[in-house]
Order: C-alpha cells, then sequence, then structure tokens
C-alpha cells in the first residue's frame, strides 16, 4: 500500500486545486473556530440577554473544546469532499483510471489507493480538528482534559462519511461538473427530507405517542451529522427535555451511519471492480 | 509460446454485439495488426485483453497463463487515446507510469528522446498538440523496454514524418524480437510493417494468419481497346487467368501472382484482329482485397 500511496502522491503532490483547498479547509477550520470564540467572549457574553445564563458557559473550556471544535470544524467537510470529487473524477477525464490498469495495476489496487486517501483525509481533517480544539483549550485558561473527547471521534466518522459519499458520487458520475452539482444538491436533498422527517417524528410523538426517535437522523448523512452535537448547555437541556421532542437513541444512529459507511463502500467499489472502465 | 490466445471472445453492449466470439493467437515476435473498419470490435478486442472492459462471454490467456496485472506490467499498452494527468509534464507523467510498471523508472530521458520530446520534455501534457500526445503515449508504452506493445491506432494524428518514423520504430523493435499487436484501419501501415494479420468485420472475425496467407497479391493486367465488346469476347478465348471483370472502358484481368506476360496478352489480342490502346499490370493493392474481404 506505501508503494500505491507513492505513486498516488505523485499525482496530487503538484495539483493546485490540492494545495488550495487543503489551504482553505486548514484555515476555514481555524478561522471560524476563532471567529467563534472571538464573538462569543465579546459579543455575546458582553451583552447577555439572559444574565449570566448564556455567558456561563464557555464554549472552549476543556470541557467543551472537543465538542464546539468538532461541531463548527464540521461544517467545512464540504472542502474535503469537493477536493476527493475532483480527484477521483480527473481519472476518468483523463483517462488515467484506464492507464493504470493498463500500465499494471489491478483494478482493486486502483480502488483501494483511493479509499486510502478517503480514509487519510479524515484522518488529517480530524487531526486538524483535534490540534484546533487543544489551542483553543488552552487559549481559554484552563487546565487539559479529555472531557467529551468522543465528539473528536464523532468528527472524524462524519468525515469519513461524507468523503466516503464523495467517493461514491464521484466513482458513479465520473463527470467533474456533474458529480461535485449532485453532492450538493444530494446534500441539500437529504437536509430538506430530513427536516420533513423529523416534524414527522414529532407530529406522531404529540398526537399517537409514538416515539421512535428523530427520524431524519436516520439518512445517510443525517445519521453522522446527528452524532455530532453542539455542547451541552441550559439551552440544549431545555430542547431536549421537552415533552414534545423525540427520544435520541445513539446507538440506532451509530449503527446506521456504520452502516451506512458499509454500503458505500461496497456500492463503489463493487462499480470499480466489476464493470467497464 | 503464444503472447496471447483468445478463446472465443464476446462483447456485447446492450443489444449491440460488439465482439461475436472471436479466437485467435499471436506466436512471440510477431507484428500482429488487428484490421478492421471503423467500429469493427479493434479497440473492444484490445480493452478485453487488457481488463478495461469485461467480456460477455469467452476468455484469453497471455503468456500461456490466466492473465493478471503482472502480465500488464511486462507489456506497453497504448489504448484508444493518450491517457495522461492534464496538469503535469511529460516527465512527471512518466514517472507515474514508470512507477505503476515498477519497471523503466532511469528509462525516462531515453524514451522521451526516442519519440523526440526532449525539448518539451517538462511542458504540461495540456500544452501539447495531438501528435506530440500520441508521441507521448508511444513513449510511455517503451518504458522499460518491454517485450510485448500493444499499440491502437499508433500513427493517427501523426504528421507524415511521424508516421514513418513510427513505422521505423515498430520494424526496430519486430527486429530485436519484440511481439506488437497492433489495431489499425490503415490497410497501408498493416502491409508494411506487419507480420500477422487478423480482419474483424462487425465483431467478427473474417480471417486471421500470416500476412502473405491472408492478403495473397495477384497480378492484374488492365486492358482497353477502342472495341470493347470485341476485346471482351476475344479475352474470354483467352486462358491463364482466374478471373475477369469488365468496368467502363476496361478490362480486368486476374493472374495468380508473377504469372501475366504482358507480351503473350498484346500478341494474342492482336492475332485476334484486337489492337490493345492500352495495356499495364498492377499489383493488387491490400486496399481492394480489404474490401473485398470486408464488403
Amino acid at each position: 500500500m506505501t508503494e500505491l500511496l507513492k505513486i498516488e502522491w505523485l499525482k496530487i503532490k503538484n495539483y493546485s486545486a490540492f494545495i488550495v483547498l487543503s489551504l482553505f479547509f486548514a484555515l476555514g477550520v481555524v478561522g471560524a473556530n476563532y471567529a467563534v470564540y472571538v464573538f462569543k467572549t465579546n459579543v455575546i457574553d458582553k451583552s447577555d440577554p439572559t444574565p449570566g445564563l448564556i455567558s456561563s458557559i464557555k464554549f472552549y473550556d476543556f470541557a467543551h473544546t472537543w465538542q464546539t471544535t468538532s461541531y463548527v470544524s464540521g461544517f467545512l467537510l464540504l472542502l474535503p469532499g469537493l477536493l476527493l470529487i475532483l480527484l477521483i473524477t480527473n481519472e476518468f477525464n483523463f483517462r488515467t483510471h484506464r492507464q493504470n490498469i493498463l500500465d499494471g495495476w489491478s483494478r482493486s489496487e486502483f480502488f483501494n489507493v483511493k479509499l486510502a486517501l478517503v480514509v487519510i483525509a479524515a484522518l488529517a481533517s480530524t487531526l486538524l480538528v483535534f490540534l484546533t480544539g487543544l489551542v483553543f483549550g488552552f487559549a481559554s485558561g484552563t487546565s487539559f482534559s479529555f472531557e467529551n473527547i468522543e465528539a473528536v471521534g464523532y468528527f472524524f466518522l462524519k468525515s469519513l462519511t461524507y468523503n466516503m459519499v464523495a467517493l461514491l458520487f464521484g466513482v458513479l458520475i465520473r463527470k467533474t461538473g456533474f458529480a461535485i452539482g449532485l453532492y450538493f444538491v444530494y446534500m441539500f436533498f437529504e437536509n430538506f427530507i430530513s427536516a420533513l422527517l423529523e416534524g414527522l417524528s414529532f407530529y406522531l410523538k404529540v398526537q399517537n405517542g409514538f416515539d421512535i426517535g428523530n427520524m431524519g437522523d436516520y439518512l445517510p448523512m443525517n445519521a453522522s451529522d446527528a452524532l455530532l452535537t453542539f455542547p451541552k448547555n441550559v439551552v440544549t437541556d431545555m430542547a431536549k427535555n421537552s415533552s414534545v421532542a423525540p427520544h435520541t437513541y445513539s446507538w440506532l444512529i451509530f449503527g446506521l451511519a456504520i452502516l451506512y459507511l458499509a454500503i458505500f463502500y461496497v456500492w463503489s467499489r463493487s462499480r470499480i471492480i466489476k464493470t467497464d472502465l | 509460446m503464444a503472447v496471447l490466445t483468445v478463446e472465443n471472445l464476446r462483447k456485447d453492449y446492450g443489444r449491440i454485439q460488439a465482439l461475436k466470439g472471436v479466437s485467435f493467437s499471436v506466436p512471440e515476435g510477431a507484428v500482429f495488426g488487428i484490421l478492421g473498419p471503423n467500429g469493427s470490435g479493434k479497440t473492444t478486442l484490445l480493452g478485453l485483453i487488457t481488463d478495461i472492459l469485461k467480456p460477455t462471454a469467452g476468455s484469453y490467456k497471455l503468456f500461456n497463463e490466466e492473465p493478471n496485472e503482472s502480465h500488464r506490467r511486462q507489456m506497453g499498452t497504448f489504448l484508444e487515446t493518450p491517457n495522461f494527468y492534464h496538469y503535469l509534464s511529460a516527465v512527471r507523467n512518466l514517472r507515474i507510469s514508470a512507477a505503476i510498471k515498477q519497471r523503466g523508472g532511469d528509462d525516462i530521458d531515453r524514451v522521451i528522446e526516442v519519440v523526440n520530446l526532449t525539448q518539451r520534455k517538462d511542458s504540461r501534457f495540456s500544452t501539447y498538440s495531438l501528435g506530440m500526445k500520441q508521441r507521448l503515449a508511444i513513449a510511455s508504452c517503451l518504458l522499460g523496454n518491454p517485450n510485448v506493445l500493444i499499440l491502437d491506432e499508433p500513427t493517427n494524428g501523426l504528421d507524415p514524418v511521424g508516421i514513418a518514423e513510427t513505422r521505423e520504430l515498430i520494424k526496430k523493435l519486430h527486429q530485436q524480437g519484440k511481439t506488437i499487436i497492433m489495431a489499425s484501419h490503415l490497410l497501408d501501415e498493416v502491409e508494411k510493417v506487419c507480420t500477422h494479420v487478423a480482419i474483424l468485420k462487425k465483431g467478427e472475425l473474417i480471417a486471421a494468419g500470416h500476412v502473405n496467407d491472408i492478403l495473397a497479391n495477384e497480378d492484374i493486367v488492365e486492358i482497353s481497346a477502342a472495341d470493347m465488346n470485341k476485346l471482351q469476347q476475344v479475352a474470354k478465348t483467352l486462358s491463364g487467368y482466374t478471373n475477369l471483370k469488365a468496368e467502363e472502358n476496361i478490362l480486368k484481368l486476374f493472374y495468380p501472382l508473377g504469372t501475366a506476360d504482358l507480351e503473350q496478352i498484346n500478341r494474342s489480342f492482336f492475332e485476334h484482329g484486337v489492337v490493345l490502346n492500352g495495356l499495364q499490370v498492377k499489383k493488387k493493392s491490400l486496399e481492394s482485397k480489404f474490401f473485398e474481404l470486408t464488403n
């Protein structure tokens, strides 16, 4: 695999979109968290409409920093997804996916190295989030703690999901513009359906006392989104404990997120292995 | 040893049968031309034997073994179009190919020189002309000096000098004992460089074997006279030719290769009271043979 990755690196290192998008993402993660940090301390805390209530929550204290950084950075995961779509559809546009096979890769080697990119991109994003969380935690003047560190794990899961969807769209659609367009359209569409399902879940609970959780969280990308929540605070607790909100079955959401990843894997792999290139 | 053995290979695209059960084998050291008009299944065939396409039925062997990727690393393959990363230079593109082939990393400058791209080796592929892209694809095939080359329309898009150079290159590789499998619709090209030929028509194999067996030439004697009717009557009384074809203002007599005697023909007609105003022998071109085989 090291050999395969070395070859993949030859393709990537001189690709300008790789450099630009990686930089955007890195700056975006740090910048977005910095913006939240500054806005919270300088604006919200100073003009707290609920004296003492909101300003009492410290987003970047060590008890919360992992969760806040992961949650805020999660919105930027479209960028690595975009980069992966580019890297995958480039192969189809340049027909180098054929040349790689002609030159002596097996089809599964071609797929495996792309899958490795997906995982590496997720790991790199997670490492960035971990470091950002660490820096902001110390900047808040609190002492180091691993409390709520599982949020970084959920960020990894979310990142992996976004990247796997990118891989699947790239492999299925092949055309760069279409793949990127549909990636966004799909995300919008899924969020729209998710919102409808959420409404339905509330309705069923209130009207029929029927509660199987928020069904909006059971969709492919929303499942991994749902695990990554904003730090618990007075406001979220109020929402959660209200009698109209459906119960959150975290284990079910987690199981579904893993199941979807497995489906993306099998689907994109079989596409490369079994069909004409 | 057979470099390639194809057994009853079939490929359907929906209801279209691109290749209808083709079988043949390519002996080591051959320059094997796959000849056929556009859409006859040449590229499909090459795609199948390189695992780019999946066959509907049938099988093939490389080097007498079940095919796998290690066989492909021993071949230089150029299929349909030059496939390179547009944003990388020639050298960087070849580094990738060489690394995948696990051979020929130190061979890059040599192959670039062979195809005359040394001056532009650090330019991005996207700045290349069609002919230069084609040359780079040929260079890539030569990486690591493989014993088998698969070339799909290698002279497509090349200028006349490039075509001649490529032809010389193929002849040179043949002399070194390399096996070359080459698809082409250019009969001239096949006639000039190939030792063996397989002819495809609408996905069917019409003929395969040694060039001289498949494309045996004939002498064609073209004659004309003022009175074409008389000419034809007399011609029918003559012997020695295998076929006679009357065209407007011209009569064609087909003789086995090397047996047409123009003096004798001229004398025969004169003795029968016909004065020829045109008499010449033409070698049957591969082109007409090709049309005959594929029509």
